[in-house]
């Protein structure tokens, strides 16, 4: 548990008031379990809000330490309803996993041998009459000392789990199983011991070997999605080599880095937090793999002033760079903390399924009384086999795990091409979507601007204004800022900086106040009226004033290039039967050639933020249901006001964004893989819970009836289970080579 | 049919010493990578420490 704790202190990104945990519960197994680690864990003060998902077992808790609860009072929290909190990433994580993976091939292989073993001794007894009576009590004696142990150590989880549904006073997946598995266990033992009647060793052997098998391969699965993300912590490396000031150089835990610390990458090293490279370094940049973050695979070209994200391999010459923030700040514990956040919600879809296979339980163990009734007064030799295959055919599991399963089978597959689901039921409502509205700027046209043209409107010099503006824009996270960086002159700093989402910047360089961006905006600094006639309208993609107390001095026109795979993207988004727009603040002009280049018939320009959010309630008031792809900073609640939202995703801004969706690597083609995805998975949680219902419809009367043996349950059981987790499993692998 | 009597204790004790030695070979740790030991032939450099 110390472990969690020291994962929660380097991962939670906010360590003020709002405390953030994430954690593995070791023995859910099925929905009822995450409702029992939320009850308990909401009782605690403070708690704002508990998230367990079944299918990764993941458990991530949102409160308020103010209040008095620490993270040591929710872990025995959890651990008093009957599960072990486990720190999710790191090596203990995965020592964690070794011992749970082993464990479970134990209890497996003791199952599939004692089966065989048992059979081998018990299908004597089948209907035979003239075997020596001596011999069918030894025979029964081995199944027994076979059985006994395959029951209490394979078939322990099933046990515990339904002793901790009953005493937390619920109905869980594991009490008809537990129960079957007892129930045929007793008389067995009970007939042996008296030396005549029937034995189901075999069957109970038979029984668990298929549970653990289904079990097996459930927590494989898990597993694999979880390495995911541990795959992404962990690739960081501890320590690093910091340069001080007067050139020492010392290796240092990579946690100790702080903004503005020189540290130094070897050749295939990794890049341990964000950063840029030193103002010193050769002027070609340094090659960089970052596919561990984007996905993209060709190697990426770096340039002084750059962001160099964690997790990037350095593939060129050492190189000396400039940490930009901390590890627990960098993009790389963004993504980690938005990754696991979306694999510990629940999607409402997830809930419901939950509830009715609670009830579900419920239901079979009343029908598996009236079986029994039923039979007694039919044919009392039945009763037994009918109500084992009752409690044994029905499969719960199924059920809750038809949703989860796809959800986070479909997350990794995405994951890995770069785009990162931060909200578990995105995907469902991508699923959905009729109509995509695309931001241009920083989304349509890739983030490298230039400034075009300086148009002077003042008594300044070209040189004094560039300055001004590139001061002023020094820190913003805006696409057009970085227009501005090349003309940076160290000696010009600005300060009280202030950024107004979709105007601009104000702040004051050399004790002058000047604001920088729209029009308007600019010109309520002065005395505007007086200035007006002086700009005609600009024909520019993007005009910026740069204006101070004594009105406008120049207007900048910044450009910038449409991104070379946005016209094929937009093509493959109306292929799939989705109506395109583009909603931008750019002028007419330069919205209507990026829509002209880009076949797109809708385009809005000239809208302020709250313009495209109304623009965004318009559509779907109009029946819409819209995606919506922007920039995270400057669209945030635009974002928020669509249905779906997808962000370009830029260094620390990721921690902070709103969006449903993330693109890491800044490239429109993955899009149309995104809305694809999505729409198979909808479609395969859809055949999952027809097939569990299905399933579980057919098979409840044919077992109550008669004509289903123990041992077919069993075997149909966790086919049906395994056929869920399967079937979820084709998602991560993509169909027809996309 | 005394033969019977001893192949069914045989069975059991088989049966017990398949099961120590699965679970042997599980702890110390066969079963964890199943797929990068096989790899393990093509590398250039010397084999990794056992």
């Amino acid at each position: 548990m110390s472990a969690a704790e020291a994962l929660h202190a380097r991962w939670s990104l906010d360590n003020g008031e709002h405390e953030h945990v994430v954690f593995v519960a070791e023995g859910i197994h099925c929905a009822g379990c995450a409702r029992s680690i939320e009850k308990a864990v909401n009782v605690l003060p403070g708690i704002e809000a508990v998230r367990v998902n079944s299918a990764t077992a993941r458990v991530s808790i949102d409160w308020r330490s103010r209040e008095g609860t620490g993270l040591r009072q929710i872990l025995d929290a959890v651990e008093r309803a009957g599960f072990t909190p486990t720190p999710l990433a790191g090596s203990a994580a995965s020592a964690e996993y070794r011992q749970e993976r082993r464990a479970a091939l134990k209890r497996f292989s003791l199952a599939a041998l004692g089966m065989m073993q048992a059979m081998m001794y018990l299908t004597a007894l089948y209907g035979v009459t003239d075997i020596d009576a001596s011999l069918a009590q030894l025979m029964r004696i081995a199944g027994m000392v076979i059985v006994t142990p395959v029951l209490f150590y394979s078939g322990a989880p099933f046990l515990s789990g339904a002793w901790r549904d009953l005493r937390n006073r619920r109905l869980g997946m594991d009490v008809p199983v537990a129960f079957a598995l007892v129930l045929a266990w007793l008389p067995s033992v009970f007939n042996t011991l008296r030396a005549s009647g029937e034995v189901y060793f075999d069957s109970i052997g038979m029984f668990i070997f298929f549970l653990s098998a289904g079990r097996f391969v459930e927590m494989s699965v898990r597993h694999r999605s979880l390495s995911s993300t541990e795959a992404l912590a962990r690739s960081l490396p501890a320590q690093v080599t910091r340069i001080a000031t007067d050139g020492n150089r010392c290796k240092v835990a990579a946690e100790e880095l702080v903004p503005g610390d020189r540290f130094s990458v070897p050749t295939g090293g990794v890049v341990a937090v964000d950063a840029q490279l030193a103002p010193d370094a050769p002027a070609d940049g340094a090659l960089l793999d970052e596919s561990l973050i984007t996905g993209e695979a060709s190697a990426a070209r770096r340039r002084a002033g750059d962001l160099i994200r964690g997790g990037s391999v350095n593939l060129g010459a050492p190189l000396v760079l400039v940490a930009s923030a901390a590890v627990a700040q960098s993009t790389l514990a963004s993504i980690v903390a938005l990754l696991e956040r979306a694999q510990s919600e629940r999607p409402a879809i997830a809930r419901v399924a939950d509830r009715v296979a609670s009830w579900f339980v419920f239901a079979i163990l009343i029908l598996a009384a009236v079986t029994a009734l039923a039979w007694a007064w039919i044919d009392p030799r039945m009763v037994f086999p009918a109500v084992l295959a009752v409690l044994v055919v029905t499969c719960p599991c199924a059920l809750s795990l038809a949703t989860p399963a796809a959800l986070a089978a479909a997350t990794l597959r995405l994951a890995r091409v770069g785009l990162l689901v931060t909200r578990v039921d995105a995907l469902e409502r991508l699923a959905r979507i009729d109509t995509v509205v695309l931001d241009k700027t920083g989304t349509l046209t890739s983030g490298a601007t230039a400034i075009n043209a300086v148009k002077l409107l003042g008594m300044r010099t070209r040189a004094e204004v560039l300055a001004i503006a590139a001061a002023l824009e020094r820190d913003s996270l805006h696409p057009l800022a970085a227009a501005f960086a090349p003309h940076a002159v160290a000696a010009v700093r600005a300060d009280s900086v202030h950024e107004f989402a979709g105007d601009g910047v104000q702040g004051n360089v050399a004790g002058n106040r000047w604001r920088l961006g729209r029009r308007r905006f600019v010109e309520a600094l002065s005395n505007a009226g007086k200035l007006l006639p002086l700009v005609r309208r600009s024909d520019a993609d993007s005009a910026v004033y740069l204006g101070g107390g004594d009105g406008l001095v120049a207007a900048f026109e910044i450009g910038a290039p449409l991104r070379p795979e946005a016209a094929e993207s937009v093509r493959a988004l109306r292929l799939q039967g989705l109506d395109v727009l583009i909603a931008s603040g750019d002028s007419d002009a330069a919205v209507a050639r990026a829509a002209r280049a880009l076949g797109v018939q809708h385009a809005r320009a000239r809208l302020a933020p709250a313009d495209k959010t109304a623009l965004l309630h318009e559509l779907r008031a109009g029946g819409h249901r819209v995606f919506m792809i922007g920039d995270g900073i400057n669209d945030g609640p635009v974002l928020a006001a669509a249905d779906v939202s997808c962000a370009m995703g830029q260094g620390s801004a990721i921690a902070h964004c709103a969006a449903d969706l993330l693109l890491l690597h800044e490239s429109l083609a993955s899009l149309p893989l995104a809305v694809a995805t999505a729409r198979r998975t909808l479609r395969v949680m859809r055949q999952n819970l027809v097939w569990a219902l299905g399933y579980n419809l057919a098979a409840v009367p044919l077992a109550a009836s008669g004509f289903i043996s123990p041992w077919l349950a069993a075997l149909g059981m966790s086919l049906s289970s395994l056929g869920v987790v399967l079937n979820a499993r084709r998602l991560a692998h993509g169909e027809h080579g996309t | 049919m005394s033969i019977s009597y001893l192949l069914v204790l045989l069975g059991l004790g088989i049966f017990g010493c398949a099961v120590w030695a699965l679970f042997w070979a599980i702890d110390s740790g066969q079963y964890d990578d199943l797929e990068s030991q096989g790899r393990a032939i093509f590398d250039q450099d010397d084999p990794p420490d056992p």
